[in-house]
């Protein structure tokens, strides 16, 4: 029998724990999401009661179907999977750009979104003429566009991250001054749904919506995964350390961007603009697995689909029947929470 | 001896400042070679240029008789790995997963058991076991060092490229680190050798097979230490008038006296 290297077997055992770790964490995140089936304004279940229904066990009564079937799984499940994109996205974009402070709104995909949902909202300029769906197809669309335009001037001033960025907040500021004014000459129903847009809320996306944002997602995360090794080079030495190591910077940073940038703007096309849980998550995936990409990336995914469950569920009946959009609650409880998972570890370098 | 590394006539400019000019040198199997020369002579351009970190405008480099351009960034990373002088870590990790990063030319995605022996080799040969499963951040900056050189190691490279490995690390280290790398270099069952770009004149002449002095962007001198580090070449490249003695033709004791006045 071959023995191995005690160090290596540590390593294995290490590897095992954190990947126990992420399961527990996605049995909660299952619980959860069973737990905010079962509640909202209108009725409330308990969880057992809540799981024999999804697991066709029991027979609901119409109206329990129907709202837990047409209300509330198209968006439980929006949040599962906006979790998983937004913080997936989050995770790949601090890695490539090598900058915790990044988020997956930080390259413009808010503001190229912004812009497309204005330009719809106030102009009614869309490239699909049906009310609802142009908002949704001009923010994707205007979102991609942007983050295009960032690459290439990005890349026109050379290719190194900080001239990502530094392009990023310039066509952040156009595109804000834009949205802006259009905001100024715009009627106050115009002025409201807007604002209403731009909260960010799991309630407007319908069911073959929020499958069809699930098969890109899901269609997306392998690669994902797949340059975990590449983001551990980029993010641990820079660039020349990279290119050492066998990865081109140049090719891998705006590949990652544009996975980023698709993943972001096929949810937040449909949901509005929210933030926070691109940021967020994959720091509080680093507390448990640290920044290994090949386990941050997956525990960054559950980790924001249990942060968007949680603040959807708790916007839903804190102030019932008010609800309040996940947007506004995710940075209610996750700024604090966030400021506390910082401040712990003071003295400790990222 | 086979040559593992050729470069032919090699310039390279950062806009108008010529750095390399049309410089040639070639480095053969189970040879430590040392670069040496004053700040901004070329010594961390051409490594990098050499590991196509930068890309000279004139010349060809030749790695185990291939042109580098023609091979991609992973070929590349298995026949050279370059050490930094120093490395930047926006995040951290785990010095075991630093170093097994030098595997990632050697696999696809998943780490074989393999993999992870030749990492816990490598921590032990440079004696690192201890650090294994902490934070690189939390390393001194001669910690880290030797664990990127650590990382260089276990990526199992035909040529090491090192810039200036020694400049973090006290005294016992710097002897440590060069006679590791000595012992890899020197094994005639492994065909590797070793570029090493470095200030220390003591240590360059007790460990070199050969040194390169390199000014204004060109190879002054190359040979054995005593041939090359000479009170001329030393007063031309480096500015100094000084005295030389040698012990058993490695050991050398420079006696800086002083600088050069450059006569009007």
């Amino acid at each position: 029998m071959i023995t191995m290297d005690p160090l290596s077997v540590q390593h294995i055992e290490k590897g095992k724990n954190q990947l126990i770790m992420i399961i527990l964490l996605s049995i909660s995140t299952f619980l959860l999401a069973i737990y905010a089936l079962g509640q909202g304004s209108s009725s409330n279940l308990d969880m057992w009661t809540t799981a024999k229904i999804l697991f066709g066990i029991d027979d609901p009564s119409d109206l329990q179907s129907d709202i837990i079937w047409k209300l509330r799984f198209p968006r439980i499940l929006m949040a599962v999977i906006g979790g998983v994109a937004l913080a997936t996205a989050g995770s790949l974009m601090q890695g490539c750009l090598a900058n915790p402070l990044v988020s997956p709104l930080t390259l413009g995909v808010a503001s190229g979104a912004a812009l497309g949902a204005a330009l719809a909202i106030v102009l009614g300029i869309t490239i699909v003429d049906i009310p609802n769906l142009g908002i949704v197809v001009n923010a994707f669309l205007f979102s991609l566009i942007v983050v295009y335009i960032i690459i290439q001037l990005g890349n026109l001033r050379s290719i190194s991250a900080e001239s990502y960025i530094l392009v990023g907040i310039a066509i952040t500021f156009i595109t804000g001054a834009i949205v802006s004014t259009m905001q100024y000459f715009a009627t106050d129903a115009q002025l409201s749904q807007l604002t209403h847009w731009s909260f960010g809320s799991l309630s407007r996306p319908e069911l073959i919506d929020v499958l069809w944002i699930g098969v890109v997602v899901i269609g997306l995360m392998p690669q994902a995964i797949r340059w975990s090794w590449d983001l551990n080079a980029l993010t641990l030495g820079g660039d020349d350390f990279a290119i050492s190591t066998g990865v081109d910077p140049s090719v891998i940073r705006r590949n990652i961007l544009v996975l980023s940038a698709l993943m972001t703007s096929v949810v937040i096309a449909f949901t509005g603009l929210i933030g926070f849980v691109g940021l967020a998550a994959p720091h509080m995936a680093r507390q448990i697995v640290g920044n290994d990409f090949r386990k941050l990336i997956p525990c960054s995914a559950v980790f924001g689909s249990f942060l968007m469950l949680f603040a959807d569920t708790l916007g839903r009946t804190l102030f019932a029947p008010i609800v309040i959009p996940v947007g506004i609650m995710l940075s209610v409880i996750g700024g604090p929470f966030f400021m506390y998972l910082l401040l712990k570890d003071k003295g400790v370098k990222s | 001896m086979n040559l593992l590394l050729e470069v032919n006539d090699v310039s390279f400019n950062w806009g108008e400042n010529d750095v390399l000019k049309n410089l040639n040198l070639d480095i053969r199997e189970n040879e430590l070679v040392s670069l040496l020369g004053v700040n901004g002579a070329g010594k961390s351009t051409l490594l990098k240029c050499l590991n196509r970190i930068l890309l000279p405008e004139l010349g060809e480099i030749r790695a185990l008789s291939k042109d580098i351009n023609e091979m991609d960034l992973i070929q590349l990373s298995k026949i050279m790995s370059y050490v930094p002088q120093s490395v930047r870590s926006s995040f951290t990790m785990d010095v075991f997963d630093v170093v097994l990063l030098g595997r990632r030319p050697h696999i696809n995605w998943i780490i074989s058991n393999e993999d992870r022996d030749k990492v816990s080799n490598t921590l032990r040969f440079l004696n690192l076991e201890n650090f294994a499963f902490r934070r690189f951040n939390e390393l001194s900056g001669g910690e880290r060092q030797r664990v990127i050189i650590a990382k260089a190691i276990a990526q199992d490279p035909s040529i090491f490229l090192l810039d200036e490995p020694t400049s973090d690390l006290d005294l016992k280290s710097q002897i440590e680190i060069m006679k590791k790398l000595k012992e890899l270099i020197s094994n005639p069952e492994s065909p590797k050798s070793a570029l090493v770009a470095i200030h220390d004149i003591n240590i360059a002449a007790r460990f070199s097979d050969r040194i390169l002095l390199l000014h204004e962007g060109k190879i002054l001198a190359s040979g054995k230490p005593i041939e090359v580090l000479t009170v001329e070449n030393i007063a031309m490249v480096f500015g100094v008038s000084s005295s030389i003695e040698w012990w058993n033709d490695s050991y050398i004791r420079v006696m800086i006296e002083d600088e050069i006045k450059e006569k009007d």
